[in-house]
């Protein structure tokens, strides 16, 4: 049977969010920013987006092509309680939903869709809903791929409603360029170029063994996207994650080890914290750099018994450290726990250990009840809050659920 | 220098060190050995300053003299090689290999790089023990040490020798423990803790023989050396406080479960089947007399056994990592094993039964 997926795309999510809440923002162009000192442009409202303020830009590039630019901190508490509720309105339509980034969900309708009047009235209601009850606009795509259906929100922005029929589908992608394609990004754009490939007609039509001796085993997939097809299934349920991990743009570059210690005693705790809630322990502690000329680099270490206590996730990490030759001031610390595996309860001999491990249960029940980070290392006192932006990866469950503020 | 040596004394002795020379390219002189040969006989040494080994080699010295060669390289050539080989040194920098007519020319470096051997300060400590005795005293140790533990004493084995002429030697994860005490004579006049790697004993027991000969160990500041026969084996110290291994092992727990040693391995090894991945937790539930043994995995099924054993205790129930318990069974060499155990959370101690000289801890899961 031929599959029905929806797309769903908030538009401009963080700024809609903020201009519903703030009908003083209604209309105007405004940019959603992170609160540290050296934040970037999350999102723009469409208003914005007529000035050319791009996401990813620093705030004197935004204002210089907006003076009179509106900037708001993210209020990521907003979007994630946004987002958990948006999940409820899909439900309603299908159980097969995945909430695929905190700004866009997949939804099967495959076997439901004949229950609300066909695949567009689900749309049109889902839209509707979204309306009346956030005030916010988003746009639907339809397809039978989850690649066409990305394309049909994608080509229907902003506040859209598009259905792409297998029939449709070579017509539509005939002409239009490889890199609106989700999954082709630029380095794979040039590539295709360097091949004579510009659209995705003559992605599909290209012979495979071309694309096979270019992109080795991942060529044929390359094929079928230039024809719309997608063999990514949709993921509904929490998967075991590979890793937890977190990172921090440091408030100002630095080369003193005692700062960059502090800082990464917090982000261990902040990834231990979250392997302890998660019930997962892991073997091996990969720490990231970044130079202040985005050079960035991973160096990793394995230890014998899986972990997830601060502290010897913190010992490996700065024996890592310890290990680099820094060759320039640190912009970017990153800490990730990874060879995760089930924690099974496995008791310590030592005293010290098992002291340790009752003193991480207390204070993780303590910054359960009170909010995060009521309780935490003197260390860390002296230090700015933890990222305030939120990943794309946030999720409504599972490992990936942070609490944010 | 120049030398005659059978082709098979030679390979033996080169594979002896092919594990001491560093493979890494960090000091290239550490991947070199040290050849000397001389009218009495010769010897080859190798470093990788954490060890230091020595042993003799038969060689037919026509020239005396000592040269640097590169291990792995030799022991690849010699491997290929066919009858007697004549060794001659060329300039203290080059080295010609010849057999036959086979001819082989391979970049030495000169015998003053090599690193000198560590001497023992004065007041070495000397112990004399049997070869078989220290070969079992670190094979049911030596598994329990961890391995890359950032506690890195943890990653070698305690060797404590008390007054009364006792050593235990003692190894552990953190997880379990085990326990090996003898008595070996050698009183020495204040008691000694030292620690030494997991990587050097592993290395030592390759050595040790189960023939009954006798192996001296000489105890210095910073190193100990072990002789057997003419083999000497020296190895740094880790400096650093071991974890009061005593503090750890349960007072006689009233509870006691005695059970035959096969019988209880062949049920955990069938039950852990069934166990997730690495972690193999198994539950146990004893009774009069029975235990049942079993494992669930959601996504895979469950496992149940049950065994006879020996105990009269009230029915308790807990839960182990089933690798720990087969780990301890597989070096212990009594047919029955006798198990003393207190609360379900609180450690397990298993020993042989009619003998306190070996000891293991373990500590259970949460159920």
């Amino acid at each position: 049977m031929e599959k029905i997926f929806l797309c769903i795309d908030m538009d401009a999510f963080f700024a809609s969010v903020e201009q519903q809440a703030n009908p003083k923002l209604r209309g105007k162009p405004i940019a959603v920013i992170g609160s540290g000192a050296r934040t970037v442009v999350t999102t723009r409202s469409y208003e914005a987006r007529k000035y050319g303020v791009k996401t990813g830009m620093n705030i004197h590039e935004a204002r210089r092509l907006c003076p009179h630019l509106i900037l708001v901190v993210g209020d990521n508490e907003k979007y994630t309680y946004t987002c958990t509720e948006l999940e409820k309105v899909y439900r309603r339509f299908t159980p097969d939903v995945e909430i695929y980034s905190i700004d866009e969900a997949f939804l099967d309708v495959t076997t439901t869709h004949h229950l609300f009047g066909g695949p567009m009235a689900i749309g049109a209601e889902i839209k509707k809903r979204i309306r009346e009850t956030f005030g916010i606009s988003c746009t639907a795509g339809i397809a039978p791929t989850l690649l066409l259906a990305k394309l049909a929100s994608d080509l229907a922005k902003p506040d859209g409603l598009r259905w792409i029929r297998a029939g449709d589908a070579d017509s539509v992608l005939e002409n239009l360029p490889v890199q609106e394609l989700w999954g082709i990004g630029s380095r794979t754009a040039e590539s295709l170029v360097s091949l004579g490939i510009r659209t995705c007609g003559e992605l599909g039509s290209a012979p495979a063994s071309l694309l096979r001796n270019k992109f080795g085993i991942i060529g044929e997939t390359l094929k079928g996207m230039g024809r719309g097809l997608c063999n990514r299934p949709l993921v509904t349920g929490e998967e075991d994650p590979q890793s937890i991990g977190h990172s921090i743009t440091l408030p100002r570059n630095t080369m003193d080890r005692k700062e960059i210690g502090s800082t990464l005693l917090r982000l261990c705790e902040m990834v231990g914290r979250r392997a302890r809630k998660c019930g997962f322990v892991g073997r091996t502690v990969s720490l990231t750099l970044r130079y202040p000329d985005f050079e960035t680099f991973t160096r990793q270490s394995t230890l014998s018994c899986p972990t997830n206590d601060t502290r010897a996730i913190y010992d490996r990490a700065l024996e890592v450290l310890n290990g680099i030759r820094l060759r320039d001031s640190v912009r970017l610390l990153g800490v990730c726990l990874s060879s995760l595996l089930q924690e099974r309860g496995q008791m310590h001999l030592l005293a010290d250990v098992e002291k340790r491990r009752s003193l991480l249960r207390a204070m993780d029940s303590i910054n359960d009840r009170y909010g995060e980070c009521k309780i935490v290392r003197a260390s860390c006192l002296k230090q700015a809050e933890p990222p305030g932006v939120i990943s794309p990866a946030w999720r409504t469950s599972g490992v990936r659920n942070i609490r944010v503020k | 220098m120049k030398v005659t040596v059978e082709k098979d004394e030679l390979q033996r002795k080169l594979s002896d060190i092919q594990n001491i020379v560093e493979k890494k390219n960090t000091m290239p002189i550490l991947s070199h050995f040290l050849l000397a040969a001389e009218k009495g006989g010769g010897a080859i040494t190798a470093t990788d300053l954490e060890t230091a080994f020595r042993e003799p080699i038969a060689l037919n010295v026509a020239e005396e003299g000592s040269l640097c060669i590169p291990a792995k390289k030799l022991f690849e050539i010699v491997r290929e090689m066919e009858g007697d080989i004549t060794l001659e040194s060329v300039d203290s920098k080059w080295l010609k290999i010849k057999s036959g007519k086979s001819l082989f020319r391979l970049a030495c470096l000169s015998p003053e790089e090599f690193p000198v051997w560590p001497s023992l300060s004065g007041e070495a400590e000397e112990m004399v023990m049997d070869s078989p005795v220290l070969l079992e005293m670190i094979d049911k140790t030596l598994y329990a040490a961890g391995e890359s533990d950032t506690r890195y004493v943890l990653n070698g084995l305690l060797f404590h020798i008390k007054t009364d002429g006792t050593l235990t030697v003692v190894g552990t994860d953190g997880h379990r423990l085990a326990l090996s005490r003898k008595t070996v004579g050698a009183k020495p006049a204040e008691e000694k803790k030292i620690i030494f790697s997991r990587k050097s004993l592993s290395e030592l027991r390759r050595f040790l023989t189960d023939e009954p000969k006798e192996i001296k160990l000489a105890i210095g500041k910073n190193h100990i050396l072990f002789t057997l026969d003419e083999i000497q084996f020296l190895t740094r110290l880790i400096e650093g406080t071991y974890p009061n291994y005593e503090q750890v092992i349960p007072a006689a727990g009233e509870k006691v479960m005695s059970v035959d040693k096969n019988t209880l391995m062949k049920a955990l090894r069938r039950v852990s089947i069934m166990s997730k991945e690495r972690s193999s937790a198994v539950k146990v539930d004893l009774d009069t007399a029975t235990m049942g043994i079993s494992a669930s995995n959601p996504d895979l099924g469950e496992a149940k056994d049950e065994i006879t054993v020996e105990y009269a205790g009230s029915p308790l129930s807990l839960a182990f990592n089933a690798r720990y318990i087969l780990d301890a069974l597989g070096v212990m060499g009594a047919e029955t094993i006798v198990f003393r155990l207190n609360e379900p959370l609180s450690p397990t101690l298993i020993m042989e039964e009619g003998s306190e000289e070996y000891k293991y801890v373990v500590m259970p899961m949460r159920l």
